[in-house]
């Protein structure tokens, strides 16, 4: 037996992922652990929407530390918010700094085949 | 075309529950016509160590070659002809193009030449194409059947060709190539004249231990298979799953749960082809049949960056580039296939 069903996202709930690198900070030296670094994101939040948009939830999947390299997860109706918010965030305790965003997709397993992430020379 | 920043970027999701036993499954057809393949994942729960015979067709896989600046017009070169494109055992994907703003370059096994090209560069190039679904302002797709009649050398359309490409456009870019009898043996000549270095694929293989999983695989929605798929092979910790109460992350492993004591992850990488896609699937199916795990997934991500998506149609990135499917293989012969395409995609199932 065959089944074939072919589905579009609604506009009702959609889970976006965002794979970024967390802030290239001035002073490399300076480390951050994945709370501090989830409560930036959400100072960050609410510096440019207020309360309400510090309320917006949103998931650390993962961090690194080391490479200051996280996966986020935000409901689809958040991703401009958040996206905007981590473009605008500059310092971080007094230090400029700014956030890149390497990979935005609505199904995590694609973060995890990314053929840019091909290092061959 | 503008670029709505209020939507999230769009996919396409497509579900198949099929058999391997139905003659009319599309998955041996969508397996070979996906010719660049970037990544193959492999998690087969309840599984300590790789069985010998898996571990044997991975190693297997043959070695592919990364030439540098090499021009396009070698693709028609006479010698490359006849020893590459007519057999219809060379592909060959440019490197480190970026599809949408870069010139990319892909030739398929069936003797297909594809260019993705800028305005500009098509105008120079002078042979006919087609604008581009996906940008019709700034982007041309040519594509030419090097082993049609018109294209033999010395026809007015090979002339044309070589003369644009040499003359016109010439275009010259980094290439990942492969050929099923050994690009070394039979490119001899062509690698002799450019810069280039062998590769094998990257083999990675994790045991993970004490993985949630969901017990019925089977009952989830296919958004929340793939969602617990990619946290797996992501590497997401298991105490980030499964605390829905965390202050980091509310994510939770679709239920109902159980726990798997070990499971096995393997991963591929590199310039993969449709036949090793299809060894490993029948390797699997044999390990399944043998083995108590109750089933396996095999996920296939495509080139962010290739010209070409299934049915050598298309394919583009705006936002995503998102080109991969899953097989959930169980005992027995039926599967569940999920195909995922980006908004930049014509691939039709």
């Amino acid at each position: 037996m065959k089944g074939v069903s072919t589905q579009k996202k609604s506009t009702g709930y959609q889970r976006v992922v965002l794979k970024n690198s967390a802030p290239v900070l001035e002073n490399e030296s300076t480390r951050l652990s994945a709370v501090e670094f989830k409560q930036f994101i959400i100072t960050g939040l609410k510096i440019l929407y207020g309360e309400v948009g510090a309320a917006l939830t949103f998931d650390v999947l993962k961090y690194d530390e080391d490479s200051r390299t996280a996966f986020l997860r935000v409901p689809s109706r958040g991703l401009v918010k958040l996206w905007s918010s981590l473009t605008l965030l500059g310092s971080y305790q007094d230090q400029a700094c700014a956030f890149r965003i390497l990979q935005v997709s609505p199904f995590l397993l694609a973060l995890t085949g990314n053929s840019r992430e091909l290092q061959l020379d | 075309m503008s670029v709505d920043v209020c939507e999230a970027p769009h996919c396409q999701l497509v579900c198949e529950n099929s058999s391997f036993l139905d003659e009319e499954n599309s998955l041996v057809s969508l397996v070979q016509q996906l010719h660049f393949n970037y990544k193959v994942s492999l998690l087969i729960p309840d599984c300590s160590s790789a069985p010998s015979h898996l571990d044997s067709v991975i190693n297997s896989f043959s070695s592919f070659v990364l030439i540098k600046n090499m021009p396009v017009s070698e693709f028609i070169d006479k010698d490359f002809l006849e020893t590459a494109v007519y057999p219809g055992s060379v592909c060959a994907l440019s490197y480190r193009t970026r599809i949408g703003e870069d010139n990319c370059v892909a030739l398929m096994p069936n003797g297909r030449l594809r260019l993705s090209l800028d305005r500009h560069s098509y105008h120079l190039l002078g042979i006919e194409g087609k604008v581009s679904k996906f940008r019709s302002k700034g982007r041309h797709i040519v594509s030419v059947d090097l082993t049609d009649s018109s294209m033999a050398p010395g026809g007015r359309g090979y002339d044309r060709l070589l003369s644009g490409l040499t003359c016109r456009l010439p275009l010259t870019s980094d290439f990942l190539l492969s050929h099923q009898q050994g690009v070394q043996s039979c490119l001899k000549s062509l690698l002799s004249r450019y810069d280039w270095s062998e590769l094998r694929p990257e083999v990675s293989t994790k045991v993970l231990h004490q993985l949630t999983c969901p017990s019925d695989l089977g009952s989830c929605d296919a958004y929340s298979v793939m969602d617990w798929l990619g946290a797996v092979d992501a590497g997401i910790s298991s105490s980030s799953i499964g605390s829905s109460s965390s202050f980091l992350s509310t994510y939770t492993c679709p239920g109902p749960q159980r726990m798997a004591t070990t499971a096995l992850s393997i991963s591929v990488s590199g310039f993969l082809l449709p036949h090793h896609v299809q060894i490993l699937i029948m390797e699997v199916r044999q390990f399944l049949e043998q083995s108590s795990s109750p089933w396996a997934s095999l996920t296939v991500h495509g080139f962010t960056d290739n010209v070409v998506s299934c049915c050598e149609n298309e394919h583009g990135r705006l936002r995503g580039g998102v080109n991969f499917y899953t097989l959930l293989m169980s005992k027995g012969h039926d599967y569940k296939l999920l195909i995922v395409t980006g908004s930049h995609d014509s691939c039709s199932p």
